[in-house]
């Protein structure tokens, strides 16, 4: 009975992706994947897919990121008088607030990847989802350009401040460094590209 | 074409477009309080100033948000930020009205995850000098500036609140519309 109700609405064109209970009768074995079901059930299918790709493409840079400035431990074979010879990341504060951000948009990543192929009809979780990832994208933002501050009042110093450049002799924790924050903003982009097609996805259904 | 739609929920069609309209006011309410926000934080930073009435040899004696060019950073980011949002409250007015927009809601939450983005990178490296500029860094022997110019450091310290809440506000704003997407 459920059929021919959902047939006749089909009918009106009152939305393009409906896939209840037509949709999945209709789908065989023998049909490809993402071929599957009529009506926009294999765009959808290709976009959870896709959704799945770029979290684990968002998952990998906050990883590297968070590795790559934790083991950032640099002893000059030089010393003088005001230096002191051994640069880490315990030294800065921004840092070690970039190592946190960074593990726990990774851990949010891996955790939430069950989750990124919700039905079409679940919305809550699909707003979970959304405001979720939202959040992490600030705080990832927030880490990332604090540590990008930081990395650059050590290549540039500040005339004014009196704030000598400490890259000029620490060049493999800069480099370290400068990739750490370059990775994360990388994982910004995949993680706003993500919200927007949630946000798309949501649209849809 | 409304009636055919809902020809289950006639019940309901009061109490859900209540409920739509109270997110689109409730998005409108948001956006002028990031607006300000915003605003209060670009002219509190920029318009820093201070100049000691004595010198010495090492330090210069006038401090300036230019003078730190993640602040200039913080200013510039505000503004454009503070500008987006200003350009933006026509568009959600129009969506109190008309609750039915799709596509425009859809731009407004792209844009909204791009101001998000710019203005939580202002504000959170702002807060990573003003720290250092309280704390110093003993390491790489970087002094506080702060024990010199207090009011300096207290008005830039002042300027990221309404930054940060700017920045609360439009993860708000992105929830606001996804609901409201979510809802039809």
């Amino acid at each position: 009975m459920s059929d021919t109700i959902f047939v006749g609405e089909h009918g009106k064109a009152a939305a393009s992706s409906y896939d209840h209970g037509a949709g999945h009768k209709a789908s065989s074995s023998d049909v490809p994947f993402l071929l599957r079901s009529g009506g926009g059930g294999g765009l959808r299918r290709c976009l959870g897919l896709i959704d799945l790709v770029l979290r684990v493409a968002a998952f990998a840079p906050t990883l590297a990121a968070a590795i790559s400035i934790g083991t950032s431990d640099e002893r000059l074979s030089i010393f003088t008088n005001y230096f002191q010879f051994r640069a880490r990341f315990d030294d800065f504060p921004a840092f070690s607030f970039f190592i946190v951000a960074n593990a726990i948009a990774a851990g949010y990543m891996v955790l939430s990847l069950p989750f990124s192929a919700a039905s079409s009809k679940a919305t809550a979780v699909k707003l979970l989802l959304l405001i979720c990832d939202t959040v992490m994208m600030g705080l990832v933002t927030a880490a990332a350009s604090a540590a990008a501050a930081m990395v650059y009042v050590a290549h540039e110093g500040n005339l004014r401040a009196n704030w000598v450049p400490i890259c000029l002799q620490f060049h493999g924790f800069c480099q370290r460094t400068s990739g750490a924050v370059i990775a994360s903003f990388l994982a910004v982009f995949v993680l706003m590209i993500l919200i927007v097609m949630a946000a798309c996805t949501m649209r849809r259904s | 074409m409304e009636g055919s739609a809902e020809h289950g929920e006639t019940s309901k069609a009061p109490l859900s477009k209540g409920i739509s309209k109270g997110v689109s006011i409730l998005d409108v309410i948001l956006r002028f309080v990031a607006i300000i926000g915003t605003l209060a934080s670009a002219i509190a930073m920029g318009t820093t100033n201070q100049t000691l009435p004595f010198f010495t040899q090492f330090i210069r004696f006038k401090a300036q948000y230019s003078d730190l060019p993640t602040l200039t950073f913080f200013v510039v980011a505000n503004s454009i930020v503070c500008a987006y949002l200003i350009l933006s409250l026509p568009l959600s007015i129009v969506h109190v009205i008309r609750s039915r927009a799709k596509y425009s809601r859809l731009i407004l939450i792209f844009f909204d995850a791009v101001m998000l983005a710019l203005v939580a990178a202002g504000a959170s490296a702002a807060a990573a000098i003003v720290y250092l500029a309280h704390k110093g860094n003993a390491r790489a022997n970087w002094l506080a500036i702060c024990q010199q110019f207090d009011s300096f450091c207290e008005r830039i310290s002042g300027s990221l609140i309404g930054s940060f809440a700017a920045m609360v506000v439009l993860v708000l704003l992105i929830f606001l519309s996804a609901i409201a997407l979510a809802r039809r």
